[in-house]
Parts: C-alpha cells; structure tokens; sequence
C-alpha cells in the first residue's frame, strides 16, 4: 500500500513537472491546429504512465483508479494536448480483457457497440476525441447479453471529423462491420460500456481545469489594479472567488468519489460514482466559467489570454460522455426507481448489504 | 500539485451498519406522530422526551470518556447518529447543541468539576443548552460585543444583552461570551470570557422573539447584575474568543449545514410518482439533488476525519457551509418547481405542511452560524486574496 503511494506521488511529481516544463500556449495553439504533440507524448511514454492502471502481470504499474487520479487531474489543470488519460483507460481495460497493449496513444469510445455472429462490430459515435489523429479505438461490444473489449483499427471505420469547442481533433466513427484487430472478455464493464469510465475521466479531467482557473483568477485578483488597490481587495471579487473556491473543492471531492467507485471493482458502483461526478462537474463547470470570465474582464476573452484554453475545454467535457443533465436524470431515474424510502439509504452508500 | 484545500477521502467503515440500522429502527418508530412542521424543525426542534429517550439508548455524548457519562465510541459512531436523525427530521434541539459544541468545549476548556456536573447531565439529555453569541448591535462583527461580566467577590456580575439566542426560554444553561477585559475598541478580541449561566439565575429575563413562521423559537435575554460563580468561568479569563472560534470549526461542517431540508425529498417524491409528474424534468432535478448530496457529504465526512486527526480544518469547513446552505436553501424551489404547490398550508398534508414551514425558514440558513458573506471572506482570506 504505502509503496504504491510512492510510485502514484513519484508519478505524479514526474508529470506535473513535465507538464508545467513543456505545455506551454503554443503547444496548445499547435495541438488545436492539428499538429500532434509527438515530443510530448513521446516523454510521456518514456516516463510509463500509460500504463499505470495496467496490472503488474502484464506490465504495467498495477496502480488503482484512485492512485492514478492525480495524474488525470493534472491532465485537465494544464489542459495536456495529448490522450493520456484515454490512453491509460484503454490500455487498463485492454490488459483486463487479457489483450495486447499497442505502443501508441489509443482512443476511447463511451457508446456500446454491437458484435454479430460473425465476429464483426457495428454502432456509432457521435464523437470521439482525437480520432483523426490515432491509429486505433477501444470500446466495448455487447453479444448476447455479454460485453467484450475491443480493439478496433480507425483506418476501418468511417470518421466524419468534427468541430468542437476545444478544437482538438475529434470525429464521429460510423462502424459498419468492422473485424476487430484484438477481442477479449469485459468482466469488470457493465451494461453502459466505457461510458461511466470516460465521463471519470472527463470529471477529474475538469476538477484539474478548475483547479488551474482558480489558481490564475486568485493571481490575477492580487495583481491587477483597479481604482488604485488590487481588484482582490473588492469584496465582490472576493466573494465571487470564494464561489469558485467552493465549486472547485466540490469537483475535486466529487472526481474521486467517482474513481473510488471504479475502484471497487463493482460495475454498478462504477456507474453511480460516474453520474454523481459528471453531475456535480457540470454545474461547476458553467458557474466556474461564468465566475473566471467574469474576474478576468475584458482581457480574459481575448485569444491572447491563456484562460479560454481551460474555459472551452470545461465546455468540451461537460458534454462529453454524457452530459451533466444526462447523467443526472439517470440517477434521478434510479431514485424513483427504488422508491422514496430508499433515497436516503442509497445516498449515505452505506448498506450496499 | 498545488490545491488550496485538503479533502482526503474518508469511508466509513462497514461496521457501522449495524448502529444506522439500530437507529434507524428507532426512528421509525418514534417518528409515527411527527408533523410535517415537526419534521421541518429537524435540529432545532425541542423535545425532552424524545432527548431522554436518545440519551437512554447511548445516542448523546457518544465519544466522551465514561467517566462522565460518556460512551467512549468513536467520531463515526457519532456521524451516522447524526445522519440518520437528521434525514428523518429528528427533534433533537434538546440536545444538539450540548452534543456538538457545549459538551466537547467543556471537555477541551472545562474543569473537572465542571465536567462531571455538566457531562452526564448533557449524555442523558437531562441538561439543554444554549448559545449566548449575538448581542444587538455585535452580529457578523461578533467580537464588537459590549456584554460585560465584572469581577465581584466570589464570581462575577453580567451586564448587558444577548439575541437571537435559540431555545434560551427552554434550556437550563447557556454558555455566553462576555467581556472581562477592556473595552472593545482597544481590546477587541482580546478581554473575552465563556461562562457557564444557569437559566434560573436571578436578574435574567428571557423574552421571546416571534419569527415570521408565527414561532418565537430565538430570544433576547437580558442580564440585569446576574451573579456567576468563579468556577462557572469556562477555560481562562480572556481566552474566550479563540475558544469560541475553534467552536465554529466543528459547527461549520456538520450534516446539519447541508441536511435540514432533505426530509422535503422524500415525500415530494411520492407525491411526484403519485401524480404522474416523475418525468424527464423531475428526474433530472432529483438526480442533481442526489449528485450534490452525496458529494457534500463526502466533503463533510472528509473533515470529520480531519477534526479526528488533530487537524483544524477552518477553511475547508467554510467552504462547506457555503455550499451547504445554498444547497439546502434551494429544495424549497426545488419541490415547487416540480410540483406546482399552492401556497397554502394543509397540516393534514405532510408534504404542503414541510414545504410551508422550509419555505419561511430556509432565509436563516445562510446566517446562523455565520453568514454567507463571512464565510466567503474567509475562504478568500485562506486563499490569499486578504
Ligand atoms: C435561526 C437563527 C438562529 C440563531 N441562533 C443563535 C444562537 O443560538 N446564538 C447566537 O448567539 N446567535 C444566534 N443567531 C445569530 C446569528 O449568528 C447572527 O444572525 C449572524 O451572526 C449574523 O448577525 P446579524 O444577524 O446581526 O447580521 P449583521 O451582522 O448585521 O449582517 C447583516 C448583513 O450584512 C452582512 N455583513 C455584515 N458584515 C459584513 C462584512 N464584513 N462583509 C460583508 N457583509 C457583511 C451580513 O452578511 C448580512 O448580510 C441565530 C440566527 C438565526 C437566523
């Protein structure tokens, strides 16, 4: 326990400094432009956090969803150009399925596909984040009531790109038929496929987004002068800032709790911990965003200014991998599902018994 | 990785399971009369018998050491009491505040005597107590307060005025700030006393102050030459504010900051299924309800185990109460939303009962115990911006 401690500190210690070294406004200008971050990616791989999740056995770090977390989070705080945490998940669910991990950065798909009897894979994706620029996708197919993991080559579906609001490269995959390069069995995927794990991901992803909006606002609150004295001495920035403060402990509590869920191993838990934490992000997500926009003034719009790289992303994975209010009338469907004397037991997740 | 805050996870372990369902099991049995009005008091509700009866069961002072009445159970132990009462709107106002702060200050400040009179009386739910803070022209500016206590033979004399004291007509003994040094413009937050009042004491009058529920559940108390004994002083002459301020730490973060309207769920919920309205609106709603619960309460439990390590946690406790009390404050709205519910009051309706009582009580949710204002300029100062 305490030695997988050290290597999750180790890690995390590792990829913060890296990140705050090399991603800088023009590697994320670069990115949007659709140049792939190759250096960077390639650091990252010499470093082996791609496979952090992946068990010991099969060579990788054999780190826990929550020993992980940090990383993910600091993927989000300094908005990383690249698919690291899609890339861990994949490869994670990949060794699970007993599959061999590619060495190349992998893309994530939250929708659940379906495999005939012939072996071959059919379903959509509204949209999947760097496809355009990935070799390979990893998803979930259903058969008959079983999931399997799969690995699929992205040269054998139809990618229609598309624009987002980050302007990462991002396609919707028509999937007509497809034979997958690998297949496994998914015993720890549930019914909703990779969906809870990516919109995790995007959660913790977004508590590391707002964790840095509320660095640069308190920043800019000491340093920029208004009326003669920094605008932080205004106790209306100050509240609004407090405000943001409290929205941004909520998403880092609520992004864990959703990673300790996946931790347990239980695709249900999994499942409810992703719906609390893309429930509660998304409505940090717009106020944070209304509140930075609003401390930052005019300047905080301009393209010049680093802040909208972590407003648009906020805005990109609130709808990702379903969406705050999607997610929210699934729990709130469960709710009444179970019934009103139910609601308290299943909130304080105490009698799983 | 830098993070302003510290929310170390902390999971309750799957022993105390068997306590929730004890309680629980005893909760729905007492609660079969309850009112919806009753039930939207949840803490502040003032019963005796129902205390006697926690107190009986073990419920009240549960980590304090035996040998004062005591149980010696763990801070957990403690929690899922208090979850469980709260959810059910428990009228526990009898003891609360000499469960969550009164007891533990006189266990960390108090003397022994103090502590084996008091103690046990609290543990039983014999003793109630209430918080004398507020004065009338010292609210959010607490330490501006002019109540005085001045040295007599054998004790001290109190002068002055207290407000918005809760159940004072009700309780037995009131902790109350006075001041014992100079004056507060030179001596601010320094010259600060806690005493132990007994209720009964001569020269106080306790006046009602009905509230706009049509209640008078707060009070003005007036002390006119009261005489308290020397060993009534709570911790050391002077000191009283910063005991009163670590106070605020256990307060700020409890469930109580974030549960007071959840009994309002339930039973909209039924009457939501009951109308056919559980539709696309009403789950979403309800799914954000639950998505911002679960997470407050684990923001909540994080700091308990915080508190129990020995960690002063103020920040974070803030933050909490902050988003506790807009949480809890916006239910009301909630049920309205989605239920269309006249304004009017139907005792006989459970659900229209609550509503009616939260809707007219939710405004004081942002103030006692410090307001949303205060609260902010704490967390902006923790964050550097003061
Ligand atoms: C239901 C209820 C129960 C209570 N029970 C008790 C009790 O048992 N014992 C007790 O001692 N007290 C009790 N109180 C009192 C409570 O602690 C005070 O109401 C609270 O501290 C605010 O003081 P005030 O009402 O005088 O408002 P004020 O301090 O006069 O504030 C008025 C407004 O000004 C704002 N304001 C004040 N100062 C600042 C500032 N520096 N910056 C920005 N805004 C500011 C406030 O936020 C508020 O919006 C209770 C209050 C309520 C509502």
């Amino acid at each position: 326990m305490s030695e997988d401690m050290n290597i999750s500190d180790i890690l995390t210690e590792q990829i913060d400094r890296l990140f705050s070294n090399e991603i800088t406004a023009k590697v994320w200008a670069a990115a949007e432009d659709g140049n792939f971050a190759t250096a960077l990616w390639q650091e990252i791989t010499a470093m082996g956090v791609t496979s952090a999740l992946v068990c010991e056995s099969a060579g990788g770090a054999g780190l826990s969803w929550v020993d992980v977390e940090p990383v993910l989070r600091l993927c989000g705080r300094h908005a990383a150009p690249v698919p690291l945490g899609e890339t861990m998940l994949a490869a994670w669910n990949l060794a699970n399925a007993g599959l061999e991990i590619p060495e190349v950065p992998l893309a994530i798909s939250p929708s659940v596909w379906q495999l005939d009897v012939k072996g071959r894979v059919s379903g959509i994706d509204p949209l999947i984040a760097w496809a355009p620029q990935l070799e390979y996708v990893v998803g979930v197919a259903r058969s008959a009531g079983k999931q399997h993991i799969c690995l699929l080559r992205i040269a054998d579906i139809q990618a229609i790109a598309l624009q987002t609001y980050e302007r990462i490269p991002a396609a919707k995959l028509n999937i007509e038929h497809v034979v997958p390069v690998q297949i496994g069995d998914a015993p720890h995927i549930g019914k909703l496929g990779l969906k809870p794990h990516l919109a995790t991901l995007r959660s913790v992803q977004m508590a590391g987004a707002l964790d840095r909006i509320l660095a640069l606002c308190v920043e800019y609150g000491n340093t920029r002068v208004q009326f003669g004295k920094p605008i932080g001495k205004f106790q209306a920035i100050q509240h609004m800032i407090a405000e943001l403060a409290g929205h941004t402990a909520a998403a880092q509590v609520a992004g864990l709790y959703a990673c300790r869920q996946i931790a347990t191993g239980i695709p249900a838990d999994a499942e409810f911990g992703a719906a609390i934490a893309k429930t509660r992000l998304g409505s940090a997500a717009t106020r944070a965003t209304a509140i930075a926009h609003q401390v930052f003034g005019a300047i905080g719009v301009t393209d010049e200014h680093q802040l909208h790289y972590f407003t648009r992303r906020l805005w990109q994975w609130r709808a990702e991998a379903g969406s705050e209010h999607e997610w929210a009338q699934y729990l709130g469907r469960q709710a009444f599902d179970a019934g009103s004397a139910m609601l308290w037991d299943r909130l304080a997740r105490h009698a799983a018994a | 990785m830098t993070t302003p805050f510290n929310f170390q996870p902390l999971e309750l372990p799957a022993e105390l399971l068997t306590l929730r369902r004890e309680v629980r099991a005893f909760l729905a049995d007492a609660s079969s009369e309850w009112t919806g009005r009753d039930v939207g008091h949840s803490w502040t509700g003032f019963n005796r018998e129902f205390s006697l009866e926690v107190g009986r069961r073990g419920w009240i002072g549960m980590t304090w050491p035996k040998r004062y009445g005591g149980h010696e159970r763990s801070g957990l132990e403690r929690y899922v009491v208090v979850e469980e009462m709260l959810a059910v709107g428990a009228p526990v106002g009898a003891h609360w505040f000499g469960d969550r702060q009164s007891g533990p200050l006189l266990l960390r400040m108090g003397t022994e005597a103090q502590r084996e009179r008091f103690l046990p009386l609290i543990a039983q739910g014999k003793a109630a107590f209430c918080i004398g803070l507020s004065e009338p022209d010292s609210g959010s500016d607490l330490a501006s307060l002019r109540s005085r206590a001045t040295r007599v033979d054998g004790g001290w004399r109190l002068n002055g005025r207290k407000v918005w004291t809760t159940n004072a007509h009700l309780c037995d003994v009131m902790i109350g700030l006075f001041r014992t040094g100079g004056p507060a413009e030179t001596e601010k937050h320094k010259g600060l006393s806690q005493f132990l009042i007994d209720m009964r004491a001569s020269g106080i009058d306790v006046r009602p102050i009905r509230d706009l529920t049509g209640e008078a559940h707060f009070n003005e108390v007036t002390f006119d030459d009261v005489f308290v004994p020397d060993d009534m002083l709570v911790g050391r002459e002077g000191e009283g504010w910063a005991q009163a301020s670590a106070e605020l730490a256990f307060e700020r973060s409890q469930p109580d900051r974030y549960m007071s309207c959840f009994p309002l769920l339930p039973p909209a919920m039924d009457k939501l299924q009951e109308l056919r309205l559980d539709d696309r609106l009403a789950e979403r709603r309800l799914g954000e309800s639950i998505a911002e619960m679960v997470v407050m309460r684990e923001m909540s439990l994080s700091i308990l185990g915080q508190l129990e390590a020995g960690r002063s946690p103020g920040q974070e406790a803030a933050l909490v109460k902050d988003l506790g009390n807009t949480y809890e404050q916006r239910m009301p709205e909630l049920v309205r939303e989605l239920i269309d519910a006249p304004a009017r009051i139907n005792p006989d309706d459970r659900l229209s009962d609550l509503l009616g009582f939260l809707t007219q009580t939710v405004p004081t949710f942002s103030l006692r115990g410090g307001t949303r204002e205060i609260l902010r300029g704490i967390i902006a100062k923790g964050l550097g911006l003061r």
